[in-house]
């Protein structure tokens, strides 16, 4: 049985970081939204150390609370897939061990989601985490940041860090999709890029509010915003795997004297071709 | 090439019925009075309570806030067709449908339901082809929807109605066909900054093609297109004057029939976007005097996927295919072929048949209400709405104050002072069933030019009631207090 001490990074939606603390903090959440405070313990975040507890809004009878949660068991091996994930429902006091990794996040947040018995609760949700969401820097509301295809303004900033984790910053007109926007900053915030990019709109469709539809409508808030973060890590992937390549994996250069390392890829292959053409290039043999 | 016209000579001219019959299908017609359209002028409608005369809202009554009209109590249009439209008779997220969206489509009587079922069981067959039973059948419904359709809003003969996928494929046709055709460099495209999507983007794509320029008419203060000033902007350079007939976000309504009189002045033609007025007022193509005119059956509670162009014939006949393929051709050899006469030259492949006798049977039931009753009670149901929700506070709503100059169409696009129109729209489905539409409702110019990135937009049709506003009214309240209260 693990303790509430221990790693409460699913619920992070709440409140943007936890400190950490040799000893468990004792939070006490006020809630303008819903009348009465919480206590808990918190655990700092592995992914972002540096920010603030925020004291975030909870409801007293919240799924987290008093309905199964979503806990990884070291025991089972991790799936990427969040359908055949390892995280499983616990009963409120059995507390995960190890930080979630995306796929799982998912799933524990369609699982609250699937949770809420009426969808103008799921609203009353997405409201709730809108209030979580980080200040938005006015300077990044421009064009070239905005998420196209959706009927409310969304903008989005995209950023990895020296670690090759993924920084996203998001803000929206509409506070609806500033709550999707808050979930997705929880989902993706300090992942690797692969486990963004794994990551499918169909996983998200438990959670789309009034959306039965899983179409990719421009309404589908979900689709667009999501379709979005992909795109612009990918880019940044692929910017970073060119640099890698050429850089950190120096190719290595077949010669009659063996195998060795020689500066980059355009370069060992220019030798190669010209080699092939007959002609006298500088470097090993 | 199309079947011989014989069933035009089989029509019967049955003057409307004062009653719904909404179990009848039948090829039944309606001898049109002469009703102008003329702007502001000429409308049956009953005075217009004016700004001052509204009382303060109470949130428990929005019906002590305006004067209640005869015509909107019970036995009112609204409550007899409601029957006949067994969408309308459901629950969404636990609350009673109220289905305000019929600018973006309406909703279907059991009349059309029918004759699209009854087509498919008794008759199914592909058009203009085939020589058996079937097929003969259903080339006689499909040709004897055309001619409906022609007598609907009085084209001279059914020639001079096309058959599209939509209003937006039909303006497409003319920009594509008459427009690469007619349009050279310099030459002139007048439109208004209150058009759909649809009818700007196709003049955009030709206008690139052929050098030609578009230009716009903007709003007065009035939030209408200044129409004062379009005569002004009408020159020897001007080829095509294409305008709404109604907003579909303004709600205003343009004298269409003065636009092309002024138009045919300087020898340019004329196209009416008639999506959001077909559906809810006669409209006289001939008196109107227009040239080309676009609808969509699916905003006149006719199935989706057929629309329609009104083409004058010199016109048609002027003009090449837009598409190329079976039906719309003469002969076809190797290197060349030749075109069947319109209408068939611009229908292309197999045509929605289902959808054109539904169109038809759409057209049957209209008619059997009367156009005018339609739009008389809509026009009544506008005035309440439009009252009802300016009593709202920090509420804003565009386009005209209604007066006995300008007319609105039963139709509000608005906004609520610090609360999303999305978020408003999501929330009224969510917690109350009401079903609006949020966003800029392709008009991305229009809300550009008032200086906002989307709206909310609540808009009626025949079988809503005054009680459907009420419950609108009731629902808006307690969304903006619920925003109001969380922020």
């Amino acid at each position: 049985m693990q303790s509430l001490t221990q790693n409460l990074s699913f619920l992070s939606p709440l409140f943007s970081q936890v400190s950490e603390s040799p000893e468990p903090k004792k939070i006490q959440l006020k809630s303008s939204f819903f009348k009465n405070p919480i206590f808990f313990t918190s655990h700092k975040s592995v992914h972002s150390p540096d920010k603030p507890i925020s004291t975030g809004v909870f409801p007293k009878n919240s799924i987290f609370f008093t309905s199964p949660k979503c806990y990884h068991n070291p025991d089972k091996p991790i799936s990427r897939n969040p359908r055949n994930s390892s995280v499983s429902c616990i009963t409120a006091h059995e507390i995960p061990l190890q930080p979630l990794t995306v796929p799982e996040k998912v799933h524990c947040l369609a699982c609250e989601f699937k949770s809420l018995p009426e969808p103008i609760d799921r609203v009353k949700r997405l409201l709730h985490y809108a209030t979580l969401l980080p200040p938005f820097d006015e300077s990044g509301r421009v064009e070239e940041n905005r998420v196209k295809g959706c009927t409310t303004m969304v903008w989005l900033q995209v950023e990895m860090d020296g670690n090759r984790l993924m920084r996203y910053k998001v803000d929206s007109d509409s506070e609806i999709t500033k709550g999707f926007c808050s979930c997705l900053i929880w989902l993706f915030d300090g992942a690797i890029p692969e486990e963004v990019l794994s990551v499918k709109t169909d996983d998200l469709a438990e959670m789309n509010v009034g959306m039965p539809s899983k179409g990719h409508s421009r309404v589908n808030t979900w689709h667009n915003i999501l379709i979005s973060i992909q795109k612009k890590t990918k880019n940044f992937v692929e910017v970073k795997d060119k640099d890698r390549s050429l850089t950190e994996f120096p190719p290595l250069v077949g010669s009659t004297d063996g195998f060795s390392v020689y500066g980059n890829y355009k370069e060992a292959q220019y030798m190669q071709e010209s080699r092939q053409a007959g002609n006298e290039v500088e470097g090993p043999t | 090439m199309m079947a011989s016209t014989t069933m035009e000579s089989a029509f019967l001219k049955i003057p409307s019925f004062g009653f719904v019959n909404p179990n009848i299908a039948t090829s039944k017609l309606v001898s049109r009075s002469s009703v102008s359209l003329r702007f502001g002028f000429h409308f049956r409608s009953c005075a217009i309570s004016s700004a001052s005369a509204a009382e303060p809202a109470s949130a428990s009554s929005p019906s002590s806030v305006v004067n209640d009209s005869e015509k909107l109590g019970p036995g009112s249009l609204g409550h007899i067709t409601r029957p006949d439209f067994p969408i309308l008779h459901q629950a969404v997220n636990g609350s009673k449908l109220v289905y305000l969206d019929n600018a973006a489509t309406s909703q279907k009587p059991t009349a059309v339901l029918e004759a699209i079922q009854n087509y498919y069981e008794s008759y199914n067959s592909n058009v203009h082809r085939g020589i058996h039973y079937l097929s003969a059948r259903a080339t006689d419904e499909y040709e004897l929807a055309r001619q409906k359709v022609a007598n609907f809003i009085n084209a001279s003969e059914s020639r001079e109605i096309v058959f599209t996928r939509n209003a937006t494929e039909a303006i497409n046709l003319v920009a594509y066909s008459w427009g690469l055709t007619n349009l050279r460099p310099e030459d002139e495209i007048v439109l208004t900054i209150a058009e759909h999507h649809s009818n700007i983007v196709p003049w955009q794509l030709v206008a690139q093609k052929t050098g030609a320029n578009l230009k716009f008419l903007e709003l007065t203060e009035d939030e209408v297109p200044d129409v004062g000033k379009l005569k002004e902007m009408l020159s020897k350079k001007t080829k095509l004057v294409a305008v709404h007939h109604v907003s579909n976000m303004l709600a205003s309504v343009l004298p269409v029939d003065e636009i092309a009189s002024w138009a045919h002045d300087v020898g340019a033609k004329v196209l009416v976007d008639a999506c959001q007025s077909v559906p809810h007022m006669v409209v006289d193509v001939k008196k109107l005097g227009l040239d080309f005119l676009v609808a969509s059956s699916h905003k006149m509670c006719g199935p989706t996927g057929i629309g329609l162009l009104y083409g004058k014939s010199d016109l048609l006949n002027a003009m090449p295919p837009f598409l190329g393929g079976g039906e719309m051709i003469a002969d076809v050899f190797l290197d060349h072929s030749t075109y069947a006469e319109p209408p068939s030259r611009f229908e292309a492949g197999t045509p929605a048949i289902a959808e054109a006798i539904g169109l038809g049977a759409t057209i049957d039931y209209l008619s059997g209400i009367g156009m005018e009753r339609i739009h008389d009670y809509e026009v009544e149901l506008a005035n309440y709405l439009y009252n009802s929700l300016r009593s709202v506070p920090n509420i804003r709503i565009y386009g005209p104050d209604p007066s006995r100059v300008f007319k609105r169409a039963a139709l509000c696009s608005f906004n609520v002072e610090d609360v999303h129109p999305t978020d408003v729209a999501t929330f009224l489905d969510q917690r109350h069933g009401v079903a609006v539409r949020s966003g800029h409702h392709c008009a991305q110019p229009l809300h550009r030019y008032l200086g906002i990135n989307a709206s909310a937009r609540a808009s009626l049709h025949f079988y809503n009631t005054k009680e459907d506003v009420d419950d609108f009214i009731r629902a808006l309240t307690d969304t903006i207090s619920f925003f109001t209260s969380f922020k």
